[in-house]
């Protein structure tokens, strides 16, 4: 069975605004790693921000573990993406708090005001916390400030961010953009691991065509909005590619 | 000197230039006279027909007027330490309520987080305007009339008169934030509160100490002074003394007045320093 469903969806960001997407549909099931690939302003990012609706679709559905998401309401909406992690290009990290509270903030969903405000976790969430880091290697950088880390490392903090919600699917916004060739290839290898490990299916924008074929077992290719290509990844080939990334090439 | 007639082109941009040159000389001209017009207007209006020129007397009359004030009454001094003290705390508590009447009109006056833009925005702004236009003064008289005389109206003042600069800069500070720790918190299932207070206030809390620091050393001054309409603190001291015609006591009284402000502003630079 399908974990998420999407099926013709549209998005634009304002009403006079060009169309972002036109009308995208695909279905991730569980184990899958879905690869989304496409040139720069293909829609990839609003696409994945559709999902948990940091973008909001004009029309179109997402079906999630069984739920209707475009209709829900903002209370029902918070419940909903307390089970989608989300990983970024930018590792979207609180840089004047520590890598502890960092990862804890995954639990914010779970978490009431008055715990927010005090920052006062329940122990089971600081053991788990302690857990992901000693398992994404940063156990001895629990107490340090998020922005004296690296950006491998930070990523790896955002990862157990995500990690820490017990998702049932993981969004990857580009997680290795912004990183070099070899840490990206490690990030992306230690998100794959957790993923099977943790048997979450990840939908994942990517820029980097190899990367994406040597990580995922299906990919759908945008170009301006519309899908070019969809299927597995061991259909994929030169030709096609050239087509998604005919853009780029003019 | 050779013209440039024998190129009419440049010889037109000449002519241009010149006329332009003259022109800005003549406008120059005409400001100079209008300014001078003014200043001499207001420097009759305001200074030679305002002064009680009689009661001035002469030169030397000036000069004993002033010295009356040189010289100390040491004798006021231990009187003056809880009065000192009193005005050390106004500034403080006034600054402390004034950080919390903040919170709101911080909230509301961020266009991004503000709750309803059309109605809480605009509010917010009259609350910042209101605060800082209106005199320190104004408001002890005002709180003094509401409250009664006492460090009470003091506080009150002086935390009124906070809001406004202290609610600006955080409320630019909030609009200036990096979205991407907001779109995590919000991505995670936080609600608007626990993006507030997980993504939004750690951003903005070095620039909110760092101004608040600033707004209690201004805030010193302030309740210095706040006494002369009956605000307590070292300001009463000073007005009872100039109306018993104890100079030495005045210049006292601004000593001491200058000794506390040094102190703040020390203090506010150990604190910064530190921060930074």
């Amino acid at each position: 069975m399908a974990v998420l469903k999407v099926t013709d969806l549209h998005a634009r960001y304002s009403a006079k605004g060009p169309e972002i997407l036109k009308g995208i549909s695909f279905e991730v099931e569980e184990n899958d790693f879905f690869a989304i690939i496409g040139p720069s302003g293909a829609g990839k990012s609003t696409l994945i921000r559709c999902i948990n609706r940091l973008v909001e679709p004009t029309s179109g559905s997402i079906v999630f573990d069984g739920q209707e998401v475009t209709t829900l309401r903002r209370v029902e909406l918070r419940r909903l993406r307390r089970d989608i992690g989300m990983i970024f290009q930018e590792f979207n990290l609180v840089n004047r708090m520590s890598v502890m509270d960092n990862v804890l903030s995954g639990r914010l969903g779970y978490t009431s005001n008055l715990r927010t405000l005090f920052r006062a976790f329940p122990r089971e969430d600081i053991d788990h916390a302690l857990s992901l880091l000693d398992r994404v290697g940063l156990i001895d950088h629990v107490d340090k400030r998020a922005d004296q880390l690296s950006g491998g490392q930070r990523q790896r903090v955002g990862i157990a961010r995500a990690l820490m919600q017990d998702p049932k699917l993981m969004l990857l916004d580009e997680p290795t953009s912004a990183l070099d060739p070899k840490i990206s290839r490690e990030v992306m290898e230690l998100i794959k691991e957790m993923a099977q490990e943790l048997k979450v299916p990840c939908l994942c924008n990517i820029h980097d065509v190899k990367l994406a074929t040597e990580c995922c077992n299906k990919i759908i290719g945008l170009q301006d909005g519309v899908t070019m290509f969809s299927g597995l990844t061991g259909d994929m080939n030169e030709e096609k590619l050239g087509e998604i990334y005919a853009m780029e090439v003019l | 000197m050779t013209g440039l007639s024998a190129n009419p082109a440049l010889s037109r941009v000449a002519d241009r230039v010149q006329e332009d040159r003259r022109r800005s000389r003549y406008i120059s001209g005409a400001l100079t006279v209008a300014l001078t017009i003014m200043v001499a207007w207001s420097v009759d209006v305001t200074v030679i027909q305002d002064t009680d020129w009689e009661r001035i007397g002469s030169v030397a009359n000036v000069w004993e007027a002033t010295s009356h004030f040189i010289g100390l009454d040491l004798e006021l001094f231990p009187d003056l330490l809880v009065p000192a003290i009193e005005t050390l705390l106004i500034a403080c508590l006034g600054t402390a309520f004034g950080l919390i009447l903040c919170i709101p009109a911080a909230w509301f006056g961020a266009m991004n987080i503000t709750p309803y833009p059309p109605i809480t925005y605009p509010l917010a702004r009259l609350m910042m305007t209101l605060s800082r236009s209106i005199h320190e003064i104004v408001w002890a008289l005002f709180f003094v009339a509401v409250v009664g005389l006492g460090a009470m109206a003091g506080v009150l003042a002086i935390a009124v008169r906070s809001v406004g600069f202290i609610a600006k800069m955080t409320a630019e500070a909030i609009e200036d934030i990096d979205y991407g720790p907001v779109e995590a918190i919000r991505a995670v299932g936080g609600s608007n509160f626990q993006v507030i207070v997980y993504a939004i206030l750690p951003q903005v809390l070095p620039q909110i100490v760092s101004v608040v620091i600033f707004e209690w050393e201004i805030n010193i001054r302030r309740s210095a002074i706040l006494g002369l309409v009956g605000a307590g603190g070292l300001g009463l001291v000073f007005f009872r003394q100039m109306n018993t015609f104890n100079y030495h006591g005045v210049t006292s009284v601004i000593v001491a007045i200058l000794i506390i402000i040094l102190l703040g502003e020390a203090i506010s630079y150990f604190i910064r320093r530190r921060m930074i």
